[in-house]
């Protein structure tokens, strides 16, 4: 690549993220997604775990036990803004895609002369920078409005929230490319938020689960950042975490480059079989 | 003659048939095309409705792999090399949802310039000239949703300019919009070939190909039946005559008896507006227009009006297939 045409790329990148930033924010609804939907949706859950804890909190022994907290709105909170976080990605990347295809604006951007990576590159960085501004405004609700605190080292959080964004979006980009062939695969998607739902401790800690569910859980990048990020509010610093970072930074290079091989290959399909567009 | 800006070889476009099984025979949506377009034509590839017209402009533009054959644009091969070919052409798609509805006039073609790698300055000096040009500056900064189909026409058009490409195709240029509008694409059109570009557009309308094109290569099923000018195309038709008649009610019995009498061919299709059948029957020395007028009287037919026509493209695809351009 020579440095005009890494200037171009470049540039291309930055226009994808500036033009799907800008087309975001054109359709209101995004005001729900970013601002009201992290803040309604952990009510249900500390509610329902109040209701269950009794009005002093009596019946918390065994959760106490399991989680090595009786702090459960934080234990929730946490969980479940990760779990949002997660969500909206796996919606996100595919579902934007997937809405070029049917408006036939996927096309136009496949008639630039330079290589389409860079066009997932673009959409990618504006998801990434988005889920940001969203996992922030849910950390900001959870510290207003739930008084969760953040007992440990910001920097060790940030660190984490940054090394968890590979894994995430990995996975993002393998669902958007099945999205792009498949066309319709919301079944899938429930199957996988189920999955990490049921997996990942989002709600409840996971030594609850019986063994082989421990394994599966110990193996999804995300367990390992809602474990991390609860360690980090209770008062942890790197140290605490060194494990859950090596893990996710592994994990979080493996789904990158899987994630762009499948883009790739659906890439290809897709030109076989002329279903860039719709016909 | 000058150079050719598009080599198309022995193209061939298959798709699996969907939802049966793989033995099935496929698709075949082109044929095994071959044309060649020498730079600053206007060519233009005419057919019905799933002829192959839109697949053939993908595959020169590199959407869509073929299954064989070759493309060259400006002499770079558009398979192997898809995105050097790309740097020469613009390419326009059917419908006007190619841009982003969301974003302004000036915003789209801000976004494609970057995608095409033009320089922030260049970009918007030719978005400029361009929104200028196409009469589009007052409006520039408007969310192109609340365009008029000509006028994102008019912007897709533009878009397509930007990186000033040698080849500009265009898959039905003029479908949806009002007689007056398309008259201005077509002007458009015109203006972009003395700017000595080379033109590649589909349509099913034969008036604009005969208008607008040089050379017109005729599709049907995924071949081309016939390619040439348009008035080479009509010449080759110079022994015909046209008859066009509007009759109340039509007894397929009588084309038969105008066929058996000597008339070439005959074509039908019911008016809906005027609830009348159109007939056109293609005659040569056979059987004059008089005899076919007073046959089909003979036979009880009820001619409310009827005329004699130059033969138009449509008379040659009529006379090549047997069937009308538009079903
Ligand atoms: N992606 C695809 N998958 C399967 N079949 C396809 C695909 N694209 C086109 N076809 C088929 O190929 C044939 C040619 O279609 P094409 O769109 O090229 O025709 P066209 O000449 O552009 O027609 P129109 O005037 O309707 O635009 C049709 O039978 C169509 O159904
Ligand atoms: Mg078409």
């Amino acid at each position: 690549m020579d440095e005009a045409s890494g200037m171009h790329y470049w540039r291309a990148v930055m226009a994808v993220a500036k033009r799907w930033l800008t087309t975001y924010i054109r359709y209101p609804t995004w005001v729900i997604s970013v601002l009201l939907w992290p803040v309604l949706f952990p009510f249900g859950y500390v509610f329902s775990m109040r209701a269950l804890a009794g009005p002093t909190g009596e019946a918390l022994s065994s959760f106490a036990q399991l989680a090595g907290t009786t702090d459960y709105v934080t234990f929730l909170v946490t969980g479940t803004t990760f779990w949002m976080w997660f969500n909206i990605m796996l919606w996100g990347l595919g579902g934007s895609f997937r809405m070029e295809q049917l408006r036939g604006t996927l096309e136009s951007n496949w008639l630039a002369p330079l290589p389409k990576t860079f066009l997932a590159v673009g959409v990618f960085l504006a998801e990434a920078l988005m889920g940001l501004v969203q996992l922030s405004m849910s950390m900001l609700t959870i510290a207003l409005v739930y008084g969760v605190r953040l007992a440990g080292s910001p920097w060790a959080l940030l660190s984490l929230i940054l090394i968890s964004i590979p894994s995430i979006y990995g996975t993002g980009l393998i669902f958007a490319s099945l999205v792009l062939v498949a066309k319709e695969i919301n079944g899938l998607i429930f199957f996988v938020r189920g999955l990490i739902t049921v997996f990942c401790g989002v709600t409840y800690p996971i030594a609850v689960l019986p063994g082989w569910m421990q394994s599966v859980s110990r193996v999804l990048p995300l367990s390992h950042s809602v474990s991390a990020v609860r360690a980090v509010l209770a008062g942890g610093g790197f140290g605490t975490i060194a494990g859950q970072l090596r893990y996710l930074a592994v994990s979080g290079a493996v789904l990158m480059a899987l994630g762009f091989l499948a883009y790739a290959i659906i890439q290809r399909r897709m030109l076989h079989a002329g279903t860039l567009g719709q016909h | 003659m000058s150079r050719a800006m598009v080599e198309v070889e022995e193209l061939r476009k298959e798709f699996p048939r969907r939802g049966k099984s793989r033995q099935d025979p496929p698709v075949v949506a082109v044929a095994g095309v071959s044309f060649e377009i020498p730079q600053g034509e206007i060519f233009g590839l005419l057919g019905p409705n799933g002829a192959g017209k839109t697949t053939t402009i993908k595959m020169i533009s590199t959407l869509l792999k073929p299954t064989s054959g070759s493309v060259r644009v400006a002499g770079k091969d558009a398979i192997r090399y898809p995105i050097q070919a790309l740097r020469h052409l613009g390419t326009v798609l059917s419908g006007e949802r190619s841009i982003y509805w969301k974003l302004t006039g000036r915003e789209n073609l801000e976004y494609f310039a970057a995608l095409y790698g033009l320089p922030a300055r260049v970009a918007r000096q030719r978005i400029n000239a361009l929104l200028d040009r196409f009469a589009l500056t007052k409006r520039a900064d408007e969310n192109v949703e609340r365009y008029s189909t000509g006028m994102r026409q008019r912007i897709c058009l533009a878009k397509a300019l930007l990186a000033e490409p040698d080849v500009l195709m265009l898959d039905e240029p003029t479908a949806g919009l009002d007689p007056q509008s398309a008259r201005n694409l077509r002007d458009l059109i015109r203006e972009v070939k003395s700017e000595g570009r080379t033109v590649l557009l589909t349509t099913h309308y034969m008036e604009e190909a005969d208008q607008l094109c040089d050379r017109v290569a005729i599709f049907d099923h995924g071949q081309i039946i016939a390619l040439n000018s348009p008035g080479a195309l009509k010449h080759d038709l110079d022994d015909l005559n046209v008859l066009e008649a509007d009759i109340a009610r039509w007894d397929d019995a009588w084309g038969a008896a105008l066929q058996e009498r000597g008339a070439v061919n005959y074509d039908l299709r019911f008016d809906e507006t005027a609830r009348v059948h159109r007939l056109t029957v293609h005659l040569n020395g056979h059987l004059t227009t008089g005899e076919a007028v007073t046959e089909l009287v003979n036979l009880g037919a009820d001619i409310r009006q009827f005329s004699l026509k130059s033969p138009s493209l449509e008379d040659v695809f009529i006379r090549l297939t047997g069937k009308s351009l538009r079903e």
